[in-house]
């Protein structure tokens, strides 16, 4: 292999440059994250900048117990924190039921009704926000911790995930169960669950992601302070105090986004595998 | 429960075990869609219950007439085309880079995810501060090079490519994950074959890296076009679609019509016109995904 002109292997080269870009790529997407902690411990004077200061002139740490309180942040952890599991909860309980059915257990219409699940997961939640508002208003839900729980309740998207890893439970393992003695409803407890996990799991940690960060459906259903979930309770706080207070803003901001990023730092794998949705291949 | 299941009781089982979620299922995504459909036909009224006027096509006349909703249909797709195709590229350019690497991948593959993990509306209350006028760190980052301070988000002609720039931070790291499963699918086999072949950079990228992808990169790209017309959170918190609808989009159009100026007929058309696009799209991509990879 031929020397360039400064002593070093064009492979060398090639491995600097490959580092130098990934360096790059990895500071502009942390920035933002860098950015959010240098502001919420910053003291009022140092947050608006006079010349690149990487760090703040002064500290001030009651950044974070303002946004607890004045931006109302401390309620909606507690708020999200309870829809969320909520919507965690129910569908689970709706939805691995359902799984299981597509998978193992054949019914009259089942083809027909995976195909309903199939053109579900086409429908766009986002889009589907103002619509659902309407409807939820019609039955006199609006504003309530109901309006925010109840239109995820089950979900397709779920369904599909899980049934897709059950299609891979031996049958064999489920006429054993039946030797056993095991009813549908405790073969699928105790056999079917447990050989499960990974999807449930996958799929959790989808969901929690989804409804935690979720912005506009608690801006839509929610009008009174004490139901704010976390980013609906930072962008009030934001119109309040636009310019003002923004240590405090980024305190807030940091706040709820501890959770979500420690959930992903602890369960990357399931993350990704959720972000595929069982879809592809590999 | 008995000990023993006829088949009978097994398929009665089934659709017992099937019907909530499926009943719930039919609820929440169906009938609000329907719910879309009905009332982009109707004058809406929320005011004591819901009340209906049935007004005909006048809800999309309207959309096709009125300024700000036609700004911001083009605005949805100058922002899609300035977001899709550099989180494309950049994203599947770091998936090949990092794909490469030995032990810092997991790592660097992990700090690239996060700008996707994070909380939207929190990044874009910091993104807002970056970016302001004075102080803001991007007008002192310009200021060292000489430029005068710009008003990102409060001028027209600079609030949809700001908002697009968050759009493109955010997307990549997107693009990148799901570029890197499929590099990492990729089997070693075909990578043996192509050494022992002479096949390497730019020629064993275009003729089997790329191709290989495909499913993945028909995935990245309507996952990008999802993204990218259901965009909300940004704008929603940076600018609130201004200065002078100069960055409303199509789902800002839809909440201020809906819950600003309490249109909702309007609202429901837009958002029919919107669901019905995105519902083709996602059409589309079964068939991709059916036809393309056996």
């Amino acid at each position: 292999m031929t020397l360039s002109p400064t002593g070093f292997s064009p492979r060398l080269h090639w491995t600097l440059l490959r580092w130098a870009i990934l360096l790059t790529a990895v500071t502009i997407a942390l920035f933002p994250f860098f950015w959010m902690l240098r502001l919420s411990v910053s003291g009022a004077d140092s947050v608006t900048l006079s010349g690149i200061e990487l760090l703040p002139g002064s500290w001030d740490l009651s950044n974070f117990s303002r946004a607890w309180t004045e931006g109302n942040i401390g309620r909606a952890m507690f708020n999200g924190a309870i829809v969320t599991l909520a919507i965690l909860a129910c569908q689970l309980v709706t939805c691995i039921p359902a799984a299981y059915a597509f998978a193992k257990v054949p019914f009259p219409g089942r083809g027909f009704a995976f195909a309903a699940v199939i053109a579900c997961l086409l429908v766009p939640t986002q889009a589907n926000a103002m619509p659902t508002y309407l409807g939820i208003s019609a039955m006199g839900l609006s504003n309530t911790l109901t309006a925010l729980i109840l239109p995820f309740v089950s979900s397709a998207f779920g369904i599909f995930l899980m049934r897709q890893h059950m299609m891979t439970i031996p049958d064999a393992l489920l006429e054993a169960a039946r030797a056993d003695g095991l009813g549908t409803f405790s073969t699928l407890l105790r056999v079917v669950v447990p050989a499960s996990m990974p999807s449930i799991a996958t799929f959790s940690i989808f969901s929690i992601f989804v409804h935690w960060n979720d912005y506009l459906w608690p801006l839509l259903a929610i009008r009174s302070r004490d139901l704010q979930t976390p980013p609906l309770a930072l962008s009030v706080f934001q119109e309040i105090e636009t310019g003002q207070d923004y240590g405090a803003l980024a305190a807030g901001a940091l706040i709820i986004t501890l959770p979500i990023v420690l959930l992903y730092i602890f369960a990357q794998r399931s993350f990704e595998a959720g972000l595929g949705g069982g879809e592809l291949p590999g | 429960m008995t000990a023993h299941t006829g088949k009978g009781q097994g398929r009665r089982h089934g659709l017992l075990l099937a019907a909530p979620a499926l009943v719930l299922i039919f609820l929440f995504m169906f009938v609000p869609a329907l719910i879309s459909l009905t009332a982009s036909f109707f004058d809406v009224s929320l005011s004591r219950g819901i009340r209906l006027e049935w007004v005909g096509l006048d809800n999309y006349r309207f959309l096709f007439e009125d300024r700000d909703v036609l700004l911001s249909l083009r605005n949805t797709l100058v922002y899609s085309l300035l977001t899709i195709i550099p989180s494309l590229i950049i994203g599947l350019g770091l998936a090949i880079l990092a794909s490469s690497l030995g032990r810092g991948r997991r790592c660097v593959q992990v700090l690239l995810f996060l700008p996707f993990a994070a909380n939207l509306v929190a990044m874009a209350v910091v993104f807002r501060w970056i970016f302001a006028l004075h102080g803001g760190f991007a007008n002192e980052l310009l200021g060292v090079i000489g430029v005068a301070p710009i008003n990102f988000l409060g001028e027209e002609q600079y609030s949809l490519l700001t908002v697009a720039f968050v759009g493109i931070w955010r997307n990549t790291s997107l693009a990148l994950i799901i570029f890197l499963s499929g590099l990492t699918s990729i089997p070693t086999a075909i990578h043996e074959a192509c050494a022992a072949d002479g096949l390497r950079g730019w020629h064993k990228l275009t003729s089997v890296t790329l191709p290989l992808l495909r499913p993945f990169t028909v995935f990245v790209v309507v996952m990008l076009i999802l993204q990218a017309a259901q965009v909300f959170d940004t704008i929603h918190v940076m600018t609130g679609g201004g200065p002078l609808s100069s960055s409303e989009t199509v789902l800002t159009m839809v909440y201020r019509l809906g819950m600003q100026q309490l249109k909702f007929g309007e609202a429901a058309a837009l958002s029919t016109l919107l669901l019905i696009t995105l519902i083709a799209i996602g059409i589309f991509r079964r068939r991709q995904l059916s036809g393309g990879t056996s």
